[in-house]
């Protein structure tokens, strides 16, 4: 990626009166300028102080002596000069000064870097102004990289995971690159695509062969050191792992109030391979965090759940796993879970209420009596509630019961 | 006779009246543009800081001001007077200007940029920035002011960018982002004195404006 930029140069004959007019007006603005946006800013020469070295890098633990030369232009005296580390005054005991401009700095046992971006050592005229600066990068070279893992989502692309070794922090930017190249042919590529979501993780997306195995492995690098990891060798199709089953469907087995079936289709991605998928189904409890996983499903795409508690509501999900893809002998990577579908087991007979029982009965008639008698009331003492009958109370309870059905139903079809 | 006069002059009036309007509508876009941008940079800014690491993120900090051609903005700040009575073309070619090299500047930030999340925000920030020259082309287009393209991106440079140290870059990483924020704001302002020089253009034709 080059971003190297080109900035605005005499613009072209067609222009060139607009630009001259426009040109004086910016000069005769910048020089009659009050700042009203901005605190005053001091234009500087491009060399106030020199400060060497620049950028130094160096191991944790070490010792550096810094110097700074003041140009004589200025008149400023190395002895009233200071420095400062990441913002902080260091003590004049640490100073020495070798001439008249110039001034030197040692510091010992240097901890890590502060920041990626290098602790910023500073040389300070009197004032406080900024005369010069250097960045220091303190660090420790890369461990080797380890853990190596990858995978292939249907056998069109690869991902691939490390971790860094050791503590994992180097206290300076550290670079990895992944590199593979196919076993019995020499050619090394690298991989372009990092950190797709992770860190320490990359992507290639295209131009894999199968049939033959790779070598992958990484290597990690900073200006202290390198490290490279084991090589690992996998055949594409050895790692294939696809997208989640599906139209995931859970739905009621009739009256069966401890029963759900549930019901799939085969990851379409993976539908022109020769292979024999393995799913997995998991359940649990709408307000529970266990979960039940049932591994025998084989590779049908349908399965009944049994033993579950009448009238309560589950959330199902299924995965796919790609075993034995084109032939390959090892077991396939799992996918992702599916969606969570939720369905309700019917309410168990007996905790139904229905208009059936003598008991309820009784309680029904004693209410109904009551009921007229209030609505005979409410007529004759309220005005605009003529309406008001037990027969009003009889067609409200039969729209209850279809309420309630209907949201049954809304359950049943297993919406996500 | 004069009442067709009068409608005439009407229709003229009502179409100068939709094509201001419609510049209206492009500089409140642009303006709002520009808030958001100056709204994106705090956070950009505040995390880039705190990646350059103290004395840069220190509160009261400032760097004596490089000059190179990095940061070669005409400067935001200018006087009030001569702000006001800027010409539309002018005030809009300057923001032009401006932001072609700042655009520049912050791309080659983003590209020397260590830490993977604040290269991608600051590209994100680019790709913004991008909309809104785009914008400022198109309202210069649409008053009829010559606009200076995409020269500035494509013209060669004066000399080859000298090798700077990692310190430099710090302060001039400090100072465009700083560039950036005073240019934001002015031109926040710039835009709401166009938006209220085109409606006093159009409620008297020929009136000075104030």
């Amino acid at each position: 990626m080059d971003y190297s930029c080109v900035f605005p140069q005499q613009l072209d004959k067609n222009n060139s009166r607009n630009t001259s007019d426009a040109v004086k007006m910016a000069l005769s603005i910048s020089t009659l300028s009050l700042l009203i946006l901005l605190p005053h800013a001091l234009t500087s020469t491009s060399h106030l102080a020199v400060i060497s070295p620049q950028d130094p890098a160096l191991p944790i633990g070490s010792s550096l002596t810094v110097l700074c030369a003041v140009s004589a232009e200025l008149g400023l005296a190395a002895s009233s000069l200071y420095w400062t580390l990441n913002g902080r005054r260091l003590a004049r005991s640490t100073y020495t000064v070798l001439s008249p401009t110039e001034l030197s700095v040692t510091l010992h046992r240097l901890n890590g870097s502060q920041q990626q971006s290098g602790d910023n050592l500073v040389c300070h005229s009197d004032n406080g102004d900024v005369l010069a600066g250097s960045c220091i990068y303190v660090g420790m070279p890369p461990e080797k990289p380890d853990n190596l893992s990858c995978w292939s989502r249907n056998t069109k692309d690869l991902s691939c995971r490390w971790s860094p070794g050791g503590q994992g922090e180097t206290y300076i930017s550290t670079k990895y690159i992944l590199k593979y190249k196919l076993r019995w042919y020499g050619k090394e590529k690298e991989c372009q695509d990092y950190n797709v979501g992770q860190p320490y993780t990359c992507y290639i997306p295209r131009d894999l062969a199968i049939f033959t195995p790779y070598e992958i492995w990484v290597e990690a690098s900073n200006q202290l050191g390198s490290a490279t990891s084991d090589v690992i060798i996998l055949d594409i199709l050895d790692v294939v792992t696809t997208d989640p089953p599906p139209d995931v469907h859970v739905t009621r087995l009739g009256e069966l109030d401890d029963q759900l079936s549930v019901r799939w289709a085969s990851p379409p991605a993976l539908k022109d391979f020769l292979f024999q998928a393995k799913y997995q189904i998991r359940y649990r409890l709408e307000d529970s965090a266990e979960w039940k996983v049932v591994d025998d499903v084989g590779n049908q795409t349908s399965c009944r759940l049994a033993g579950l508690k009448p009238g309560t509501v589950y959330f199902v999900q299924v995965r796919c796993n790609p075993v034995g893809i084109y032939g390959s002998k090892k077991t396939g990577i799992w996918s992702d879970w599916s969606h969570p579908t939720a369905a309700s087991t019917p309410n168990s007979k007996r905790l139904q209420t229905g208009s059936c029982d003598p008991k309820s009965e009784e309680h029904n008639s004693t209410l109904r009596q009551e009921l007229k008698q209030f609505f005979g009331w409410v007529r004759k003492h309220t005005y605009g509630c003529t309406n008001v009958s037990i027969k009003l109370y009889d067609q409200w309870r039969v729209w209850l019961q279809k309420a309630h059905k209907t949201r049954n139903l809304v359950l049943q079809s297993g919406k996500s | 006779m004069l009442l067709l006069a009068a409608m005439v002059g009407c229709v003229q009036v009502e179409d100068r009246a939709v094509t201001l309007s419609n510049e209206r509508n492009s500089i409140e876009r642009t303006y709002e543009l520009t808030k958001y941008l100056d709204h994106q940079l705090k956070e950009i800014k505040d995390t880039y800081l705190l990646y350059l690491g103290p004395p840069f993120s220190d509160p009261d900090f400032s760097p004596p001001r490089p000059n190179i051609s990095s940061l070669a903005v005409p400067s935001a700040a200018t006087r009030v007077d001569l702000w006001r009575g800027l010409e539309n073309g002018a005030r809009l070619a300057q923001n032009q200007r401006a932001y072609s090299v700042l655009l520049c500047a912050v791309r080659e930030l983003a590209r020397s940029t260590l830490c993977p999340y604040l290269q991608s925000s600051l590209l994100h920030f680019c790709s913004g920035l991008s909309g809104l020259l785009g914008s400022i082309s198109g309202l210069m287009n649409a008053l009829g002011v010559a606009t200076d393209g995409h020269a500035p991106l494509t013209t060669p440079a004066l000399s080859p960018r000298p090798a700077l140290n990692d310190f430099t870059r710090k302060v001039e990483g400090f100072w465009v982002l700083r560039e950036l924020q005073s240019w934001l704001w002015r031109s926040a302002k710039d835009f709401t004195r166009l938006k209220k020089r085109l409606r006093t253009f159009h409620n008297g034709a020929g009136h000075k404006p104030v």
